[in-house]
């Protein structure tokens, strides 16, 4: 696997190269680089099967990052190509003519990212939503938690108390407390 | 009614006017053709799962799956949950074998976390047992409603008690039925209980017997063959295009499976050789789960005879509560009763997972092969292949 | 087509003879002894700490106060309440209960018409599945959520640590401290009983996330002498703490000591960021550089007052510098805590001696406030007969000297009267002492209290024992013999009880059974008393006093006399954590004086 690696880098040139186990490794490509580095894994290293697609969130970066993982089943190993693009415009070249099943995932990626991918076909369908008039649901800063509060109707018939402060009220309530519980008490 | 399910050959004036490839254009203002959805209820569909058919007689021209009524965001849920919260919503991502994906937050978590080869023994054993005990129901339901697709329900109702008995024998080891969350961060959540063997070698007996019956009932059955045999054929040049996995790619010759090729857990320690078939067709896939359900069978007397008798069963990790796992990725996978499963698994350093992928044999199955296998398919057997590619929704939405 | 395949699924057929197996009374069907069902939670047992709310993936838990428990010292009075609306039965709060009380029965039917009914609280809404034993409970077999072993603190060996004062805890390193950190549950069922109400969780927290700038801010919050209570507190929180119910409780006390260990004495100023040098103007008078004193200061000075300490003694610290022994809190720390309340623009004049020096009234005048916190240093007298000889000493006298450096009188024979951690403290000295000078020891503690009831701590008696001196509780000391003036030894008697039904001191002895202690020299530990001379007869008078003879304060600490706060072992304790709570809470009370 290693030194399959070094020949890649020397024909791509991969970042953040991860050796994760013996048959997975993970590496980042450039975003004009990947398609190419992916269809030469796929015609001339075997890597035929295309395990998934995936995307990640790092918005504290302001980057997506794209996964293809894929597999060699002679070798019985793994690669994953990380793909980082802008998070504000994002758009990456589409590989749905590499394999049959990349267009479902690009179509869910559109869906649940909002990233663009010219060319691929029923990109713009709904995949599991219907009608959402949300920030595609899977990014970062998508709340589910309000989203639930404010769509649905908590019965409001439940409350908690947190045992060190329900503690305080009612054996030490006039103790000098720290900064933080008296800002809280206000 | 009954020519239907002999083997019903269509006059000829209701064929289709031309050649039917995933291109033809379709004029739906001709009149010609026509539109109808079959699901997303959940009696003949393998879930809650709709199939739009535009078609001309019975012919099918084109063919979209439409999936989203079970979504419920579990993969975003769990980027809101502490590492050992996460597993009872795994479960939800696929009822089939739910154990699965227990497993997999539970593996990638550990080797994220570098607690991979810390895992007992025993615990490891024990997760097998459950994996299989999880194949073996799954199959129990799926081999007869194979049949049940065709109409031939008593199949069916032999399989789903076997199935119970198999749930009963899980109730006794995890204490849940169908949602076990057994497999956990570090082992697994209990030993075997006193007796457990003996009951499992009764239960299993009862399924050797009913092994036998199904033979006879589906594989020796005229309309069975008649109406599965050259159904949807899968050849082995598509396994790769489109991404098939497990029995449906073993169907045709395409001998791939995880339990082999990347042993995982302590499969290298059992004999056992996946079945093959060169059809590549319905019956051939039913063939292949019907031998596997040999196998599953005789696996699960191969782990409670190998397995160590007691032991840990979860090795020391930190506190749950607090448990943060350093910033890393990970893809883990395992051979499910339908193909591979796995999951992308990402941290950030934080104590909740960045984001979980789940990579269910489903995705593809369901959407990008059954859309290109029904196209020119009879209507009444959109059934019978939905089933044979074992279509699951709830792992293709999550 | 093949006629055997249009025959064979005939075979189906045979099924019609063969018995149903169907289940015949399904209603009653009873669940694997392992099945998930409903809840039960054993009241008694349960301590409300939050732990299953914290852990509940759904959000299925509330703590909820229930009628007829009461929140009290370690135990929250509220118990979790479930909504089977949302719960998944994953028994993940089970796992984790740190008392074992919460657990699932393998009961699974109930049919109710009001949905409200499936939020209940389990063991307080009558349900008929208590009584079954039979369902989830806490598996065995090495399964546990969160470590049941403290992490063992490194000491020196008895024979390294005899023979000097050197400090035998050798403290956490990083990795101890955080794993240790790592086995707290974050309830906070602590908080209630440290006396300062110090923020625990949230300097474990600090530790967890190796920001220890910031645990050094929260211990700042409550606790000014952060040093000397990580070293000799009496953690009275690690009592309470929920992970103790089902293993070794938190190491609290030293992981706040590696919180102080860690930040050095420089960089305090930058990391607290603590601006004093605002004055309101107002000036307080402070007697005693104690824990209740120095807290006082500190809160004080915050608050922009200018404070003055006035201390007898040569150095701050009080009974911290003088009457604990150095090997368990050596002065450098003490110094450390101490120079960084001075930092911040409070005054020590050292060797006044208020009522002999300056009046109390006098400071009553010249200042806005006085608070006083002189604390216990006065021995008290079993009054046996003997107790007159020369070589009959209190323990808080001859610590004190050991500390001033005084050569005291070190005989080859000791024995120590009285069972607590001073005792224990003065035996531990002596036995170093002895160990120097004559390189063996013998010197020996024994105390009313048999060894069960002994007040020390249980590790103080243990570590006395390393040290080769003896501890021999439950005897009641008769008389002291003396032959030409000196002493020969330790008449005692067994006792048998010390405390009545009613739990009054009323000792019981078997006269019967004697023992003779030899020695050179007898020491009295059996409690301190205060010295309140420095208050005048006319003052006296116009102060209350309790029951059992201690000035009478309220909440705030303020006496009788309006300007006058008192607080320290004093009015609580005795222990230091009490004297910062007390100096803290008389600050506030003092700004609410002068603050008006």
């Amino acid at each position: 696997m290693k030194s399959f690696i070094e020949k890649l880098n020397s024909k791509y040139v991969l970042q953040e190269v991860v050796y994760q186990r013996d048959d997975l490794v993970f590496a980042a490509i450039k975003k004009e680089n990947a398609i190419d580095a992916i269809t030469y894994l796929r015609d001339y290293e075997d890597f035929t099967h295309l395990v998934l697609m995936s995307c990640v969130d790092w918005i504290e970066d302001g980057k997506y990052q794209l996964l293809y993982l894929l597999h060699n089943p002679i070798l019985k190993n793994d690669i994953g190509i990380k793909v980082y693009i802008d998070r504000e415009n994002p758009e990456m070249v589409s590989a749905h003519h590499l394999w049959k099943s990349i267009w479902t995932y690009q179509r869910e990626m559109h869906e649940a990212f909002g990233i663009v991918f010219p060319g691929s076909p029923r990109l713009k369908e709904n995949f599991v939503v219907e009608g959402w008039d949300e920030i595609p649901f899977m990014r970062r800063d998508f709340d589910t938690h309000e989203y639930a509060e404010k769509t649905y109707f908590p019965r409001g018939n439940r409350k908690s108390n947190d045992p060190a402060e329900y503690m305080r009220k009612k054996l030490y309530p006039s103790q000098p407390v720290t900064a933080k519980q008296r800002k809280d008490d206000k | 009614m009954i020519n239907k399910f002999l083997g019903f050959t269509p006059k000829k004036e209701m064929l289709p006017s031309q050649t039917v490839t995933p291109d033809t254009e379709i004029d739906l203002s001709s009149h010609k053709y026509q539109k109808i959805w079959l699901g997303p209820n959940h009696p003949g569909v393998t879930g809650n799962m709709a199939v739009e058919l535009t078609v001309q007689g019975n012919t099918i021209m084109k063919a979209q799956t439409h999936v989203g009524y079970l979504h419920r965001g579990f993969e975003k849920l769990i980027e809101r949950r502490l590492f050992v919260q996460g597993f009872p919503t795994s479960i939800r991502m696929c009822v089939a074998e739910p154990d699965t994906n227990e497993y997999f937050i539970a593996r990638a978590t550990e080797e994220l976390s570098g607690y991979a080869d810390a895992v007992p023994e025993y615990a490891n054993w024990l997760r097998m047992l459950s994996l299989e005990m999880a194949r073996l129901q799954g199959l129990l339901r799926g081999v007869p409603g194979q049949g049940g697709t065709f109409a031939l329900g008593i199949g069916v109702q032999w399989g789903v008690y076997l199935r119970d008995l198999i749930l009963d024998r899980f109730e006794e080891l995890t204490g849940a039925r169908v949602y076990h969350m057994f497999i956990i961060a570090g082992g697994v959540r209990g030993n075997l209980p006193e007796g457990f063997k003996a009951r499992m070698e009764d239960n299993l007996r009862d399924i050797d017997d009913f092994i036998v019956k199904i033979k006879k009932l589906m594989f020796h059955n005229s309309i069975f063959k008649t109406r599965a045999k050259g159904l949807a054929v899968i050849t082995p040049d598509m396994v790769d295009k489109f991404g098939i996995v497990g029995t449906n790619a073993r169907a045709c010759g395409v001998k791939r499976d995880v339990r082999k090729d990347n042993p995982y857990l302590y499969y290298d320690q059992l004999d056992f050789d996946p079945p093959t078939a060169t059809d590549g067709d319905v019956y051939a896939r039913t063939w292949i789960r019907w031998q596997e359900l040999i196998q599953t069978v005789d696996l699960i007397r191969q782990i409670m005879a190998k397995m160590p008798e007691t032991g840990d069963i979860r090795c020391k990790m930190p506190n749950v509560l607090n448990w943060k796992i350093p910033k890393g990725e990970t893809y883990v996978r395992l051979e499910s009763g339908r193909g591979e499963m796995g999951m992308y698994y990402v941290t950030d350093g934080s104590d909740k997972p960045r984001r979980i992928n789940l990579r269910g044999p489903s995705y593809n199955h369901a959407i990008s092969v059954l859309e290109h296998m029904l196209i020119g398919a009879d209507v009444a057997d959109v059934h019978a292949i939905m089933v044979s590619l074992q279509t699951c929704p709830p792992e293709i939405e999550r | 087509m093949n006629i055997k395949d249009i025959l064979t699924p005939f075979t189906a057929w045979a099924n019609v003879v063969k018995e149903p197996v169907t289940i015949k009374d399904p209603f009653n069907r009873e669940a694997a002894p392992r099945y998930r069902g409903f809840h039960d939670n054993d009241i008694e047992a349960c301590i409300g700490c939050g732990t299953c709310e914290a852990i509940c993936e759904n959000q299925a838990i509330d703590l909820i106060p229930v009628d007829g428990v009461e929140t009290k010292d370690g135990d929250s009075g509220l118990r979790p309440q479930v909504d089977y609306g949302r719960c998944c039965w994953c028994a993940l709060c089970v796992d984790i209960c740190t008392t074992d009380s919460l657990r699932l029965t393998n009961e699974y039917t109930w049919i109710d018409t009001d949905p409200d009914n499936f939020i209940f609280t389990p063991g307080v809404t009558p349900k008929s599945w208590y009584k079954k034993e039979e369902g989830w409970r806490k598996p065995g077999n090495g399964y546990e959520f969160y470590s049941k072993e403290r992490v063992d603190m490194e000491e020196l060996h008895a024979e390294e640590r005899i023979d000097s004062f050197i400090e035998f805890v050798k403290g956490y390193s990083k990795e101890q401290a955080e794993k240790e950190a790592d086995r707290c549950v974050s309830c906070g069922i602590c908080t209630a009983t440290c006396p300062a109400h110090m923020g625990i969780p949230e300097y474990i927290k600090a530790i967890r996330n190796d920001d220890l700038e910031e645990g050094l801010r929260v211990l700042y919050e409550t606790n000014p002498l952060p040093e000397i209570c990580g070293r000799i507190c009496t953690h009275k929180c690690e009592d309470v703490c929920s992970v103790g119910h089902n293993g070794d409780p938190l190491s609290i006390r030293w992981l706040k000591r590696y919180i102080a260990d860690q930040n050095p004495s420089e960089k305090y100023k930058e990391i607290l960021n603590q601006d004093t040098s605002k004055s309101n103007g107002k000036k307080v008078a402070i007697i005693g550089a104690g824990p209740s004193g120095l807290s006082a200061a500190y809160y004080l000075a915050l608050l922009g007052y200018e404070c003055t300490i006035f201390e007898k003694l040569p150095e701050a610290g009080g009974m911290m510098r003088y009457g604990i022994p150095e090997y368990r809190l050596p002065y450098d720390q003490i110094d450390k805590d101490v120079n960084y309340i001075l930092e911040l623009g409070v005054e020590i004049k050292y060797g006044v001696n208020i009522g002999t020096d300056i009046k109390l009234e006098q400071l009553g005048k010249d200042f806005d406030a006085v608070f006083s916190g002189t604390g216990l240093h006065l021995g008290r007298s079993t009054r046996i007969p003997g107790t007159d000889n020369e070589n009959v000493y209190f323990a808080t006298d001859l610590l004190r000297e050991i500390v001033l450096g005084k050569d005291i009188y070190v005989p080859e024979k000791i024995v120590v009267i009285g069972g607590g951690n001073v005792a224990m403290d003065i035996t531990r000295s002596l036995a170093r002492l002895q160990q120097i000078k004559y390189g063996k020891v013998d010197c020996t503690a024994t105390s009313l209290e048999s060894e069960d009831i002994m007040p020390a701590d249980r590790e103080e008696v243990v570590e006395a024992r390393e040290e080769s001196a003896i501890v021999d509780p439950g005897w009641g000391p008769k008389s002291i013999e003396i032959e030409n003036g000196k002493v020969k030894g330790l008449n005692v008697v067994k006792c048998l009880s010390v405390f009545d039904e009613n739990h009054a001191f009323s000792p019981k002895f078997d006269e019967d059974n004697k023992k003779f202690f030899p020695a050179d020299m007898v020491v009295e530990s059996i409690g301190q008393g205060m010295d309140l001379s420095y208050l005048s007869k006319e003052f006296k008078e116009k102060l209350k006093f309790t029951e059992r003879g201690r000035i009478k304060v309220d909440e705030y600490f303020q006496s009788g006399v309006e300007w006058l706060f008192v607080g320290g072992d004093i009015i609580e304790g005795p222990d230091v954590i009490h004297g910062i709570a007390n100096g803290h809470k008389a600050a506030v009370g003092i700004d609410n004086l002068l603050n008006k």
